[in-house]
């Protein structure tokens, strides 16, 4: 009998030979007509180019390339130009004037009619339907209380809002073009590539899961940056992507680990940047209680000492916030206080609470048996039902940072008699939890603790927004209601001063911190890095403690030039920070390009011809001393 | 006979994709959590994420309005839309994902089976021998070792460190190609290692199994006598043991196919290969209903054809099966 088994080893041969002849062309050198090339790394991957429907911070970093924002933002995150070139404000009425002879990247006139088309767009889907799209831009609007929009010329744009407060300068409104998006349903389009917009750089294509390409506009307003094209590449996995950056394959990595970070310090060409201020830093994390004031049948906390103010006060004095840094996020943070983090618009809003609460065990202790939660002889805390407090925390597993947190908090009020599982979830699964029996569709809120994070916006709107009793079954995780805060937030948002408004602020992240619904644990810096041999003129947003990219605006593409001739050979952050002030006042932009450099890194990333062939040729090599090795042993048992 | 037994593996193989689609709808719909809720976004308001799970159908009821419109579709060949992807079609999505899969694990199985067979077959033959200890040790290092961890050591050592191979992707992101055969050289490239991943990985549990199948026959009676009448050592090996040996192999790699996913997601997610594997996480990540089910829909159809393949190889193997 015949059998097909025989005949393998040829085949792989074949196979091998037919791979190392693929292989040979590789050397082939790049093109010099390649355009310059920058390649940014990220975990995220991108949802859609539909700014409306977007929901990753991905989704904000690309539309804000395509199209430009109503106002901008400047280096130190103030209202700068974008679609429009400047503004002036008369009580309730804005008057903006449109960047002269703007275009889309089409051709097209840019012009106010856009703009009062997208906002008019805007207005009529949040009366018709309480939303666009994913409902995540247009509630601006809503901050800014703008009621009407009109375009008396080409050239002017004016909005009415309800009170003059001055929030539309901090609002995010990409400017869609109206001859495109006028036959286009916002809530649905996926908007296709290529994209027209009147940003820098347009997305030409998008291959999901794998990258986003996007070139130079042709018709930009503004500087120009010495890259051509833009790729986003997708990482599923923080070391790949760090490995990618080492090797050259990528100029920018965003979000690596603090070990990776660490690590990357001492690189020749490779500048990380730790940034407490940008605006990937403006997020907080918290550990926040369930303090549900209802029975929920099925659900709810375990017990009611997480309704009462002392009980939850008395647990923060046994959370070492600054161990958490150390040890959690490896010194990559800051001590966490108020819900409005330092980052948000470069630190105006923070408040840093007056009565900080310090670690202190016995104190902790002593606050808990002054309140009425006593020891049982077994040396557990019991509530005021006299019931034994067993806390039953979640946290997502998306990071180690939420667990390893939890590890830690655990320890620390087990010391006070009170225990607590932890279980780790997906954040999804978290959210399902989360939700009380007020949300759509319905949940039980079965949880007493939760470790999670919120990001933030320019403006403190979004963040305040969670813990008002409106929120109780959207947004709220810990179902706070507190009249005088809901007051102060009704009154903020009006306010017209700005230093009324920050004195209004400052007492809601007062008032937060004393009834401790939320533990802010830390402020997670950003973790960064890039490489600064194909690319000079990195600038920081903000100038002092930002990051590079993924800011408010995206201007800093635009700043990129040429690399120093001069080989640096490791370049320090101070450097960095010196280059900054230069690149934002904008001359670092028009660069002179070095073809040499570029093409000596383009060798550089190429692959390494001679030893490619060497290694194609060991793979053969090794096949053939196998076939040998097999057939020799064939013929001698055949001889014996 | 012959036809009786091909028809009835076939008949097997078409309930079996019928019960999968049926439990494909309920087993993403158990998942805590609800797709609308992915973001933590403050700004996003429950109106909007009400009016979100109306678009998507999730707000009728699952039995039996969600239900029968899925097997409607279903059964219509229509996926429908992605969650994620807002606004494109689950078809438009998977179709870019699925060829990189399918090149990487396609090859990577064929490297693996032809390979580990034959190392297999060799080490067990030769009992003993150089080959034998140090291709098993070989073999169970690889077997015992995760893609995640083989993977990563092959992109610290080849890709970063020796810089001989690209870290990440499929393409070089930027470069332009005189030709198309310089774009297959990329490509090729690109492949080098992660296909080493997945065939080094697949090649020790191939060869361990088939290492100890052949073992097993050498000491038949049929392989005794066929020595005993003289025949050579290698028509012994191939004609008589290999043929034997070969069972429990095939139905390996039969069921083995199955397990591709999630050999998939852990290649994938190393070397950034844009394939289904990291299509599912993403998928998944997301709650994309639509797009889970197409893949795991593609997936079960491959693994039930995998095993029909399986099924009538071992029949052409072994006559006893063929009842």
């Amino acid at each position: 009998m015949r059998l097909p088994v025989r005949r393998p080893l040829p085949r792989v041969l074949v196979a091998m030979g037919l791979i190392s002849v693929l292989a040979l062309p590789a050397a082939v050198p790049v093109a010099a007509a390649d355009p310059v090339v920058l390649r940014v790394g990220t975990v995220q991957s991108l949802d859609t180019i539909n700014p409306y429907l977007t929901e990753y911070f991905i989704g904000y970093e690309i539309f804000g390339l395509n199209y430009d924002l109503l106002v901008g933002y400047g280096p130190n995150m103030e209202p700068a130009p974008g679609y429009a070139a400047s503004w002036t404000q008369d009580g309730t009425t804005w008057t903006f004037k449109i960047q002269p002879d703007l275009k889309w990247s089409d051709g097209q006139p840019a012009t106010s009619e856009d703009a009062r088309w997208m906002i008019q767009k805007l207005l009529d889907g949040q009366k018709k339907d309480g939303y666009v799209g994913a409902g995540y831009l247009d509630p601006y609007l809503t901050y800014a209380g703008v009621t009407a929009v009109t375009a008396p010329d080409p050239q002017t744009l004016v909005l009415t809002t309800t009170t003059p407060n001055t929030q539309i300068l901090t609002s995010y409104l990409p400017i869609l073009p109206k001859h495109i998006w006028e036959k286009r349903e916002i809530g649905a389009d996926p908007n296709d590539a290529p994209v027209v917009g009147s940003g820098a750089y347009q997305v030409a294509e998008w291959k999901t899961g794998e990258y986003v390409r996007l070139v130079r506009n042709p018709n930009y307003r503004g500087p120009k940056g010495y890259e051509d094209e833009i790729f986003f590449q997708f990482f599923k996995n923080e070391g790949a992507m760090t490995e990618a950056l080492k090797a050259g394959d990528i100029d920018y990595a965003r979000n690596i680990t603090s070990d990776q970070f660490d690590s990357l310090k001492n690189v020749a060409d490779i500048v990380p940047v730790e940034s407490s201020l940008g605006a990937e830093a403006n997020a907080f994390t918290q550990l926040n209680f369930n303090t549900y004031s209802k029975p929920i049948k099925g659900g709810g906390a375990s017990t009611k000492a997480l309704q009462d103010p002392v009980f939850r006060d008395a647990l923060g004095y046994a959370i070492d916030k600054q161990a958490l840094v150390d040890k959690v996020l490896g010194g990559h943070g800051l001590v966490g206080s108020t819900i409005i983090p330092p980052a948000m618009a470069g630190g105006k809003w923070h408040l840093e609470p007056s009565n900080p609460r310090t670690f202190d065990i016995e104190l902790a202790k002593s606050k808990l048996d002054a309140a009425g939660y006593k020891l049982d002889a077994g040396g557990k805390r019991l509530d005021r039902e006299g019931k034994p407090i067993n806390l039953k925390m979640v946290v997502p597993n998306g990071s180690t940072t939420y667990s390893a947190s939890a590890q830690f908090i655990t320890g620390w009020w087990k010391d006070l008699g009170i225990d607590m599982t932890t279980q780790a979830l997906d954040n999804d699964a978290v959210t399902a939890l989360e939700t009380p029996p007020e949300g759509d569709p319905p949940g039980k809120a079965d949880f007493d603790v939760v470790i999670w994070n919120w990001a933030g916006d320019v403006d403190p709107n979004s963040l305040l927004n969670i813990l008002t009793t409106s929120s109780i079954g959207s947004n709220s995780d810990t179902f706070f209601s507190n009249p005088r805060y809901d007051e102060l937030m009704l009154l903020q948002g009006k306010e017209t001063d700005p230093v009324k408004r920050k004195a209004e602020i400052d007492e809601m992240q007062q008032i937060v911190y004393d009834q401790a619904p939320y533990h802010v644990l830390f402020y997670d810096a950003a973790l960064h890095a890039y490489r600064t041999d194909k690319f000079g003129g990195w600038a920081l947003q903000p100038t002092e403690g930002g990051l590079p990219f993924f800011g408010y605006g995206n201007r800093d593409y635009n700043l990129l030039t040429a690399p120093a001739p001069a080989a640096t050979p490791i370049p320090s952050v101070a450097q960095v920070a010196s280059q900054a002030p230069g690149a934002s006042s904008g001359t670092g932009a028009v660069a002179t390009p070095v073809p040499s450099a570029t093409d000596g890194s383009n060798a550089a990333t190429t692959p390494n011809t001679a030893l490619l062939l060497a290694g194609a040729a060991l793979l053969i090599v090794a096949v053939v001393v196998v076939v040998i090795a097999l057939r020799r042993g064939r013929t001698t048992r055949e001889e014996e | 006979m012959g036809s009786h037994y091909l028809s009835r593996r076939i008949l097997q193989a078409i309930l079996t994709i019928a019960g999968i689609v049926l439990l494909n709808f309920v087993l993403f719909r158990m998942m805590p959590g609800s797709p609308d809720r992915i973001s933590h976004n403050p700004n996003a308001s429950s109106e909007a994420r009400a009016a979100i799970r109306a678009r998507w159908g999730l707000d009728a009821p699952l039995f039996p309005d969600q239900f029968v419109a899925y097997l409607e579709a279903t059964a219509q060949g229509d996926f429908g839309q992605s969650f994620k992807f807002k606004g494109k079609d689950v078809t438009e999505v998977i179709a870019g994902r699925i060829w990189p899969t399918l090149i990487l694990f396609g090859l990577g199985e064929l490297i693996a089976i032809v390979v580990g067979l034959v190392l297999g077959a060799y080490s067990g033959w030769k009992r003993g021998g150089v080959v034998d200890y140090a291709g098993n040790g070989a073999s169970l290092i690889l077997y015992s070792m995760p893609y995640f961890l083989l993977g990563m050591i092959l992109l610290v050592i080849f890709a970063t460190a020796l810089g001989w191979f690209p870290t990440a992707g499929m393409f070089e992101l930027g470069r332009t190609y005189p030709t198309f055969l310089d774009q297959v050289a990329d490509f090729v490239h690109h492949l080098i290692l992660p296909l080493a991943a997945v065939s080094l990985g697949l090649i020790g549990q191939y060869s361990i199994v088939m290492r100890s199948s052949i073992i097993e026959t050498r000491g038949e009676d049929y392989v005794t006598t066929a020595k005993a009448k003289g025949i050579s050592e290698s028509r012994v090996l191939r004609g008589h043991a290999v043929p034997n040996a070969l069972l429990p192999t095939v139905s390996l790699i039969g069921i083995n196919l199955g397990f591709i996913i999630a050999g998939a997601i852990t290649v994938e997610v190393v070397f950034s290969w844009p394939g289904l594997g990291t299509l599912t996480q993403e998928a998944l990540e997301a709650r994309d209903y639509p797009v889970l089910q197409a893949i795991f829909l593609i997936l079960a159809i491959t693994v039930v054809l995998a095993n029909l393949l399986a099924d009538i190889v071992y029949g052409r193997l072994d006559p006893r099966v063929r009842t």
